[in-house]
C-alpha cells in the first residue's frame, strides 16, 4: 500500500519534470519583469515606461562584435519605421568591458538613434537568458515575450531570405499571433567576464 | 700540370655545383613549406555534411568547436585547442567548424589557420539557414559563438561549452570522455 502510494507520487513527479523538459526550448524566461536601467546620457529607462506601446523591442547589442556591428543600419531603419506604428525600442549593452563612453560614441559613429541602456554586470541578460549578440526580445504591455531570436537569417545583407523580426512586429501590428516565436542565428556570445 | 686555364675551369665548375646544390636544398626546403601549408586547408562543408561526419565518427571521442575569425575569444581560445588536439590525438579527434563568409575563406580563414598551425580537421561551414546547423549540434544552443561540443566514442554528445574556454577547462570536459 506504501509502495503503490510511493510509486503514485513518484510518476507524478516525473511527469511534472517530463512536461517541464518537453517545453524547454533554448533558454529564455517566458515573462519578464520590470526593470530600470540608465542610457548613455544618465536618464534612467523602465520598461514600465514603455507599456503603452504595441510592442516592445529589445535588442541586447555590442559595440565591438562583427555581427552586432552588420545590422546596425538594419536595426535603425527597422526602429525609424515601426516607432512610429506605435512599437518601441530598446538597445541594452550588457557587455563588461564596453563602457558607457563607448557606446555612445558607437550610437554616434553608427547614426543609432534608438534608446541603448547600459546593463552593468549583465544583471538584466541574464534576467532574459540572453546569450549572444544581436539578440532580439518582443514583448507585450504585460511583458510577455512574444517573439525570440534573431533579426533576419544573415549576417551579410545580400543574402537576407527571411526577415523575422519584422515579420513578427507586422503579426502584432495586425493582431495576429506571431507564427515563428523563436529564431536563431550565429552571434558573439555577450561578454559577461 | 694544372695550367691557368685549367685551374680558372675547375674554379668555375666548383661555383656551378655550388650553386646547384643551393638550389637543390631550397628546392626541398620549399616543397616541406609548402606541404605543412597543404596540411591547413578548410573544406567548405554543408549541414548534411556535418551530420555524416558526426554520424560516422566511432573510433574516438570527438570535439567540435565552432568559431568565426570575427569572434575575439574564439580566436583567443584556439592555441589551447591546437595545443590539446596535439596532446590527446590518439584519444580525441578536433573538428574547427568556421562560420565566417565561404568567401573569406582564402582572405581571412586560411591565413589565420596556417598562423595557428591548425593541422586537425577545418571545416568552413556553407550556411543557407543557420537553425539546421544549430540545431544539429544541440537545441539548447541559441547559435554564440564560440561553442564546443564534445561527444563520446558511441557518438553520444556529452557536454556543451559556451564561450571562451581555458585550456584546463577543455582538459576537464574531455577527460569526462575518454576511457582511460
Amino acid at each position: 500500500m506504501i509502495i503503490k502510494k510511493f510509486l503514485l507520487i513518484a510518476a507524478i513527479f516525473a511527469f511534472y519534470f517530463l512536461t517541464i523538459a518537453t517545453f524547454a526550448n533554448y533558454p529564455s524566461a517566458d515573462k519578464i519583469q520590470d526593470f530600470t536601467l540608465t542610457d548613455y546620457n544618465g536618464n534612467k529607462h523602465s520598461l514600465s515606461d514603455y507599456k503603452d506601446s504595441k510592442a516592445i523591442v529589445i535588442i541586447f547589442i555590442a559595440t565591438e562584435c562583427p555581427v552586432s556591428n552588420a545590422y546596425n543600419s538594419r536595426m535603425e531603419k527597422l526602429f525609424e519605421e515601426y516607432n512610429q506604428k506605435g512599437i518601441a525600442f530598446l538597445g541594452i549593452n550588457s557587455n563588461k568591458a564596453e563602457s558607457v563612453e563607448r557606446i555612445k560614441e558607437h550610437a554616434m559613429e553608427n547614426g543609432l538613434t534608438f534608446t541603448i541602456l547600459k546593463d552593468e554586470k549583465n544583471i538584466i541578460a541574464d534576467k532574459f537568458e540572453a546569450s549572444f549578440t544581436p539578440e532580439v526580445f518582443v514583448l507585450n504591455s504585460e511583458f510577455n515575450i512574444l517573439y525570440h531570436g534573431r533579426i533576419d537569417n544573415a549576417r551579410n545583407e545580400t543574402e537576407v531570405v527571411t526577415k523575422d523580426l519584422e515579420n513578427a512586429l507586422n503579426e502584432i501590428l495586425a493582431g495576429k499571433e506571431v507564427s515563428k516565436k523563436e529564431t536563431k542565428a550565429f552571434g558573439c556570445s555577450i561578454k559577461r567576464i | 700540370m694544372l695550367d691557368q686555364k685549367n685551374l680558372r675551369m675547375i674554379f668555375y665548375l666548383k661555383t656551378y655545383l655550388l650553386i646547384q646544390l643551393l638550389f637543390f636544398l631550397s628546392g626541398i626546403t620549399s616543397n616541406g613549406f609548402s606541404q605543412s601549408e597543404a596540411a591547413t586547408q578548410a573544406k567548405i562543408i554543408n549541414v548534411s555534411d556535418l551530420e555524416k561526419i558526426i554520424n560516422q565518427n566511432k573510433d574516438r571521442a570527438l570535439l567540435i568547436n565552432v568559431w568565426a575569425t570575427w569572434c575575439l575569444p574564439c580566436r583567443e581560445e584556439f592555441p589551447d585547442l591546437v595545443k590539446l588536439a596535439k596532446v590527446y590525438e590518439k584519444e580525441i579527434r578536433v573538428l574547427c567548424i568556421s562560420v565566417d563568409d565561404p568567401d573569406e575563406l582564402d582572405s581571412k580563414v586560411l591565413p589565420f589557420l596556417k598562423k595557428q598551425n591548425a593541422e586537425y580537421d577545418n571545416y568552413l561551414l556553407k550556411v543557407v539557414e543557420p537553425e539546421d546547423f544549430i540545431n544539429l549540434l544541440n537545441k539548447d544552443w541559441g547559435g554564440a559563438v564560440p561553442a564546443t561540443f564534445i561527444y563520446d566514442s558511441q557518438g553520444n554528445q556529452s557536454q556543451v561549452l559556451i564561450g571562451k574556454q581555458s585550456y584546463e577547462e577543455f582538459e576537464q570536459s574531455l577527460k569526462k570522455v575518454i576511457n582511460k
